[in-house]
């Protein structure tokens, strides 16, 4: 039944496409005799009518609404709901202490974003080298992955608790309790830390991807040439997996900045003292519980600013870098 | 062929619809009109509110009939959130439930005043204070929450001191603290990490430490902040900080409700809790049993201060300035408001009603107690405060646990920030 059906539907659609494309390329010559026509001007004209329904969607659905936010952050809050006030929103986040230490921990993810890669990179190497149990320290590597923040929020909160496991360890081996999440300098390299362990299973995948279109000849060769491991790293690997590398990086930084805001608020709220604030973490407070949406829109926008100038910034470093290996 | 092709068509243009539908459909029903209202809470999605709602509602059913009335239930986390994005839009629910102090001062400007519609229920309601701004009401009242500082009578007896008669005095209580640190407890339970702590403690020692002039000036708006007194309350919480009285790692413990499982298990002597909703005599009586928790007075820091319970209206609900008929949705607001149903509300939620005619003898001495106190009680200092000026004191309350700053820079940032909201 299915056979008998489908032959004679296709045969036909098949007889009426290249039916069209002969119309098509009749046209075209017609055209070329004429040097002018419709069909020409719709050929031309059809690339932008088949990415049309694609620019229309980003245009509408990402870039209004961009514009609309960053209009809106020139607007003023409360009584001045509406009415332009220029950058007194912007002027009113630099001198709040508060956004600036969200700021400067940013500044503290990206340096430690060559940590966050680094970490998944060496794994991914030792799994694709095959060192002893990889196949179970890569879905091992993973699991974490697939947790929500919130989850790993409540379970860290638990170990790091002043009365928690880690400090009883601690206890039993005679150092102090350390307060992990109470004490303004620690707290933010833990929830960084944490971050890293919850997330890094994703990079290491999409490593291991990279490492499958990683020629084994190369590596042979300079096994054969003598080369030791760090120095198939730096000489082989990395130079192959500069394209990997470069997409890490920028997904992790994008990572870094904008999905960790379930951590912060199950484990540290911003707190102690303000120390984990992070801009998205502001955003939300301000404009939720300061009840300050313009506020909120200028610093979302000062957001996207960093986001786009570290994503730019890091493609051409890591091009560069690329074409030099 | 081209039929599948025309089913699959129409279904993905069905589930365009249906998400377009569930997309705008908790936005569309706003407005009043039609004979329905919209009320956005927290609570009534919760088991305990069943009876209050039902009563509310067959009260309001009385006056208006033929107006239907939806409760939206909101995560509470996300409520100002998504109240905020209403509010911007112009348009939502109808009736909504706020707390009481700066979440609703600051969105005063999307309510209406309710003065005109309440005027009967001022003298059998408690709590207007906390919906009030510039002397206009713009909620009523459904439960109040103040502050009282709970301790555990078991562990005054461990400790060789007398559970009927708590500290007195500052010094007193310091002492006693002292004897329970030796019995191997800690004198307070308290929970920092969302910076609400500070907040209790500027709210129960006041009374104790401020004047009754500085007190009501205070709770007025004006407020100086370089008043030794008020240095005296931040010095006293770095104080209690210093001397260990605290339990430990208050930075990172979580108030809600990790401190207040710190006083429940016994590890801790006293906590400055809540009357309502969580953190309150009723949760402390599951796990104490009502014989062996006490509420006592904050103890006296500043001779001659009479301490009283600091309280404001908890929760209430306003109406919203873009319902069609202010009266009716201001009627559904005195329905939910009414004695019967509030004592639903007390006797499921456990919560201090806003109406203090209920009979609440049956739930233990701490609720009596609070009951009592309530004539006598005054507005908490920390409500008058804006949640600008509440966030940075919570940050600043963390700083001086952990020694990083000092008193007079305190109040000084404190100061500055009030003045400018």
């Amino acid at each position: 039944m299915p056979i008998g059906n489908t032959q004679p539907s296709v045969r036909p659609a098949q007889a009426g496409r290249t039916g069209g494309v002969a119309v098509t390329s009749s046209a075209r010559d017609g055209g070329h005799l004429r040097r002018a026509g419709g069909g020409l001007r719709a050929e031309r004209l059809a690339p932008y009518v088949l990415v049309a329904p694609a620019v229309l969607i980003i245009v509408l659905l990402r870039l209004y609404p961009l514009l609309l936010g960053v209009n809106f952050s020139f607007t003023g809050d409360g009584e001045q709901n509406g009415t332009a006030v220029g950058f007194d929103n912007y002027r009113e986040l630099f001198a709040d202490p508060l956004f600036r230490t969200a700021l400067s921990n940013v500044g503290l993810l990206v340096l430690l974003l060559p940590v966050a890669v680094a970490i998944p990179g060496l794994l991914a190497t030792f799994i694709y080298l095959r060192v002893p149990g990889h196949r179970f320290y890569r879905s091992v590597y993973f699991f974490p992955a697939v947790l929500s923040p919130v989850i790993v929020g409540a379970i860290f909160n638990l170990l790091l608790a002043f009365d928690g496991p880690l400090n009883a360890v601690l206890g039993a081996v005679g150092v102090g309790p350390v307060d992990w999440l109470g004490d303004s300098d620690i707290a933010k390299f833990m929830v960084v830390g944490v971050h890293i362990w919850a997330t890094f299973g994703m990079a290491l995948v999409v490593f291991l991807a990279g490492f499958a279109t990683l020629d084994a000849a190369l590596l042979d060769a300079a096994r054969v040439d003598g080369a030791s491991l760090p120095q198939v790293i730096r000489h082989v690997i990395v130079p192959s997996l500069s394209r990997t590398i470069q997409f890490v990086f920028v997904t992790t930084m994008i990572g870094m900045l904008t999905s960790m805001f379930g951590l912060l608020f199950v484990m540290t709220s911003g707190g102690p003292e303000g120390s984990t604030y992070l801009p998205e973490y502001y955003i939300w407070i301000q404009q939720g519980q300061m009840n300050r949406p313009a506020l909120a829109s200028a610093a979302s926008t000062i957001l996207f600013v960093i986001m786009l100038v570290v994503g730019l910034l890091q493609i051409k470093l890591l091009e560069r870098s690329g074409k030099e290996d | 062929m081209r039929q599948r092709a025309m089913w699959s068509a129409a279904l993905v243009v069905g589930l365009a619809l249906a998400g377009c539908g569930s997309a705008t459909g908790s936005g569309s029903s706003s407005g009043g009109s039609d004979g329905k209202l919209v009320v956005w809470d927290w609570k009534s999605g919760e088991a305990f509110a069943a009876s209050y709602l039902e009563k509310a509602k067959a009260d309001f059913k009385k006056k208006h009939p033929d107006v239907a009335v939806e409760f939206v239930a909101q995560p509470f986390d996300q409520y100002y959130t998504l109240l905020g994005a209403a509010i911007q839009s112009g348009k939502g629910p109808d009736v909504m439930l706020f707390n009481g102090g700066g979440q609703i001062r600051d969105r005063v400007d999307a309510l209406v005043p309710l003065d005109d519609y309440v005027a009967d229920d001022r003298q059998r309601l408690a709590g207007w204070d906390a919906f009030t701004k510039d002397g206009k009401v713009y909620a009523g009242p459904v439960t109040l929450q103040g502050h009282p500082i709970y301790y555990n009578k078991e562990l005054y007896r461990k400790a060789g001191l007398d559970p009927a008669n708590p500290a007195r005095t500052w010094n007193e209580f310091v002492t006693d603290c002292a004897a329970i640190a030796k019995a191997g407890a800690k004198c307070f339970a308290l929970g920092n990490k969302e910076g609400v702590g500070i907040q209790f403690w500027l709210s129960i020692m006041a009374s104790a430490t401020l004047t009754a002039q500085e007190y009501d000036d205070w709770v007025a708006g004006k407020r100086d902040w370089n008043s030794p007194n008020v240095k005296r309350i931040f010095q006293l919480w770095k104080e209690a900080g210093d001397a260990g009285m605290n339990s430990d790692g208050a930075n990172s413990t979580a108030m809600f409700n990790d401190s207040f499982a710190i006083f429940q298990s016994g590890k801790a002597a006293h906590v400055m809790g809540l009357m309502s909703d969580v953190g309150h005599w009723q949760d402390f009586t599951e796990f104490l049993t009502a014989e062996k928790l006490g509420v006592m007075d904050a103890p006296v820091v500043t001779a001659g201060t009479t301490p009283s319970l600091p309280f404001d209206g908890g929760i209430g609900y306003g109406v919203a300035k873009w319902t069609k008929d202010p009266k009716v949705a201001a009627d559904l607001v005195r329905s939910l408001t009414s004695t019967d149903a509030l004592k639903a509300f007390y006797a499921d939620a456990g919560a201090i009603a806003a109406d203090t005619t209920i009979d609440v003898s049956q739930g233990g001495p701490a609720v009596t107690t609070i009951v009592s106190e309530i004539k006598s009680g005054k507005p908490a200092l920390h409500v008058a405060l804006s949640s600008k000026t509440l966030d940075l004191m919570g940050r600043l309350s963390q700083q001086l646990l952990s020694g990083s700053i000092t008193v007079d820079e305190v109040v000084k940032q404190l100061a500055t920030s009030d003045q400018a909201g």
